[in-house]
């Protein structure tokens, strides 16, 4: 287990795979919000790539491209529903990219119940790891699990602990399925956290990457 | 109405310049033109849509579109046997706003990543579009330029910290 408070170095074959969109979309995801909520930008690997996309020779579009993508657009305005505002309030502080994905996931699967005090909110990421939101009520515990893969789990808002440690926003943990963990909200208020398990499949190259740089 | 026509002439403007660019991208990635085009437009409607999102003190508008068609594209070639793809369900949108200290830092990045990839040799920077735009790994790029993994290894290390190293400079 490694509790993580410190900026990341990333070293180039991991940056080149976040940049590039090579790292399973939900770690990828997951790096995004935590480097957010520090304030830290990890811009250098992507601007190679926009610099990159600015370079490339031009390939045509058929000739009503444009007018296609307006008339998507004005489809798109024409049966979006109102904005809806967040099941819960709180969440409309995070980042940008994040509230979104919350939006988005609010409005096709809503949110499950987990048990007595516990909802989570699958985020509906391609590929095979996942990334949700885990709601805990002060004072609820996830039931004391392991789990087949590696679990990334990432403090947005209020405060739990693990039986290890304790979160607040921004800090997160890294668990090999094998330990067993189980957050616990503090009694003071509700806590979220961004869960993302890889399944068992294949976090390696970037996660252990991660684990290297975050053991301080 | 008239603030809404401005938009619409931007944006056409916008598209006029991405959409081919965003096009290539993803046939360069093996999508065949018909399927490019298709992820170009529904990138392109993203960006109409997700507008709000961008900052532009944080990325150039290029680096932007770049992750926003990146993380169609992952969407799309993922759930390929999913036709019925929700247009409205793109996931992974990239970041908004960030602490005003790294929006800086991220407007002089783009601008120095420019500069430098314009310094270095072409060999090391095509080893970086290989590596962060085509999204290879090491040892696919050591097969497609027919050079050994080591070599491969230490010149994008090589390139990659030059670049940094000229980032850090200033």
């Amino acid at each position: 287990m490694i509790k993580v408070t410190k900026a990341p170095e990333l070293d180039d074959v991991t940056r080149a795979a976040l940049a590039s969109g090579r790292a399973e979309p939900a770690l990828g995801f997951f790096l995004d919000v935590l480097m957010e909520m520090r304030g830290i930008s990890e811009s250098d690997g992507a601007a190679i790539a926009g610099a990159a996309l600015e370079a490339e020779a031009p390939a045509s579009m058929k000739p009503d491209a444009l007018a296609m993508a307006f008339a998507a657009i004005d489809r798109g305005a024409a049966r979006a529903p109102a904005a809806r505002p967040l099941t819960y309030p709180e969440l409309a502080t995070l980042p940008a990219a994040l509230r979104d994905a919350i939006e988005a996931a609010e409005a096709h699967r809503g949110w499950s119940y987990a048990g007595p005090g516990i909802k989570r909110l699958d985020l509906g990421v391609s590929g095979a790891a996942k990334a949700e939101i885990i709601r805990l009520e002060a004072g609820t515990a996830v039931p004391w699990h392991t789990h087949k893969g590696q679990e990334l789990t990432l403090c947005i808002h209020g405060e739990f602990s693990d039986g290890h440690d304790t979160y607040g926003p921004g800090d997160f943990s890294a668990f090999e399925g094998s330990v067993r963990h189980q957050p616990r909200a503090h009694d003071t208020g509700t806590a979220y956290a961004l869960a993302v398990t890889d399944a068992g499949l294949r976090f390696e190259g970037v996660l252990g990457a991660l684990q290297k740089l975050f053991k301080q | 109405m008239v603030a809404e026509r401005q938009d619409r002439a931007a944006y056409s403007e916008l598209f006029a310049y991405y959409a081919p660019r965003v096009k290539s991208y993803l046939m360069r990635l093996g999508a065949d033109s018909a399927l490019a085009e298709e992820i170009a437009q529904d990138v392109m409607v993203t960006v109409w849509r997700k507008a709000a999102l961008f900052d532009r003190n944080q990325a150039s508008v290029s680096t932007w579109i770049f992750r926003v068609a990146r993380n169609r594209r992952i969407d799309v070639f993922r759930r390929a046997k999913r036709p019925d793809l929700d247009p409205e369900e793109t996931m992974l949108l990239p970041s908004g706003v960030e602490a005003p200290d790294a929006r800086i830092e991220a407007m002089e990045t783009e601008a120095r990543v420019r500069a430098a990839m314009k310094d270095l040799p072409e060999e090391q920077v095509s080893l970086l579009r290989l590596a962060f735009y085509e999204g290879l790994s090491h040892s696919e790029i050591a097969g497609k330029l027919d050079l050994p993994l080591g070599t491969v290894k230490s010149r994008i290390r090589l390139a990659f910290s030059k670049m940094k190293g000229r980032l850090e400079d200033d």
